[in-house]
């Protein structure tokens, strides 16, 4: 049985396209067929962040125009046996696909994939209506922020309208110490106000910079806290509910710890 | 004692703003009022309540609030003095 699912959000630079890359490299870890497709016409971003831009022959607009074949646009990465990009058309704008031609390129890529991952463009125009056409599942990208929530609220509704399944979240660049002093807003914070689940958080680490400089996604790192991030939630997302979140298993510290013994620690945060 | 501490050392943070904020984006997103609209709402509410009973207008609050997916018209209104009753039937 195979599975698409769209990774949105709204608003746009909270980590959609880097969430997609490690998602689908972490799917493809576990032995899972995987394509990843970038639906960002016009922009596209999920080549260099996976570090496949130069093997860029076809794109998403060829296969549909059907100036290519569907094999030959995509691109085999060859760190990890299975994971396969579609890329966009940087040449294109939205317009150039239609929600119906989506449909369909998804249903060809389930003949062959486990996993189909769409990274959504920002915004709620054209681009997210294709993106969403052809998914069974979306997966909501935000940030610790007052605008990203906002946000990735209107989104919960749009893809509701859409007739997907309730959304999942998915929580980028938290920071336990700022949640810690209460100058950033917790998992139970946001999920109070999003009422959706949650599949994992991601904390704000500088290894995702460095992972983007060099076009290897941080969950092949696996030395790496964040790529075993990543890595968690692509347990999670394939069905494994019972793997921890990162952090959920790790020492509070000490402060924390004589903190709570003293009941004044509220919860327990993810570690950074 | 524990929510007095906690709310010593949690006092002015910058996440109870921003989720304070949040909650009354999302409804005012969600409800599509300006805020010119929902004033008046409430001068109107507060004038047909008026027409029954004695209020505290000062102390009277009437805002909408948000639990999961509805939206709630939540209003506390001190009643000082019954004024007239309306006819039976």
């Amino acid at each position: 049985m195979s599975e698409c699912i769209v990774i949105t959000s709204g608003k746009g630079g909270v980590g959609k396209t880097t969430t997609a890359a490690n998602l689908g490299v972490a799917l493809a870890l576990q032995e899972k067929r995987v394509a990843v497709i970038d639906a960002d016409i016009g922009l596209r971003n999920l080549d260099v962040i996976l570090g496949l831009e130069n093997r860029i022959v076809y794109d998403l607009v060829h296969v549909i125009e059907g100036q290519c074949k569907l094999k030959q646009a995509l691109i085999r990465d060859k760190r990890v046996e299975g994971l396969y990009l579609l890329p966009a058309a940087q040449t294109r704008d939205k317009n150039a696909v239609t929600p119906q031609q989506m449909r369909e390129l998804i249903n060809d890529l389930k003949e062959t994939f486990d996993f189909i991952l769409v990274d959504c463009p920002a915004g709620i125009e054209q681009g997210f209506k294709n993106a969403v056409a052809g998914a069974d599942r979306a997966l909501i990208v935000t940030t610790p922020e007052v605008s990203a929530i906002r946000d990735a609220d209107r989104i919960i509704g749009m893809v509701e309208a859409a007739e997907l399944p309730e959304p999942e979240l998915i929580i980028n660049r938290y920071r336990a110490n700022m949640v810690a002093r209460g100058d950033m807003m917790n998992r139970e914070d946001i999920l109070e106000i999003l009422a959706i689940p949650l599949v994992g958080v991601i904390p704000d680490h500088e290894d995702i910079i460095i992972s983007a400089n060099r076009g290897v996604p941080v969950a092949f790192d696996e030395e790496s806290r964040l790529g075993e991030a990543y890595r968690r939630i692509g347990r999670r997302v394939a069905g494994e509910l019972d793997i921890p979140l990162v952090g959920d298993e790790t020492d509070e510290g000490f402060w924390n710890t004589i903190k709570r013994w003293m009941g004044l620690a509220p919860v327990q945060e993810v570690a950074s | 004692m524990k929510d007095l501490i906690n709310r010593f050392f949690t006092r002015n943070r910058s996440k109870e703003q921003a989720k304070q904020r949040l909650k009354f984006l999302l409804i005012h997103d969600q409800v599509d009022l300006t805020p010119a609209q929902l004033n008046a709402m409430k001068e109107e509410i507060i004038e047909v309540i008026q027409k029954y009973v004695e209020i505290d207008i000062n102390a009277s609050e009437i805002k909408l609030e948000r639990a999961d997916d509805t939206i709630a018209l939540v209003s506390s209104v001190p009643v000082q003095r019954v004024v007239a009753r309306p006819a039976l039937g």
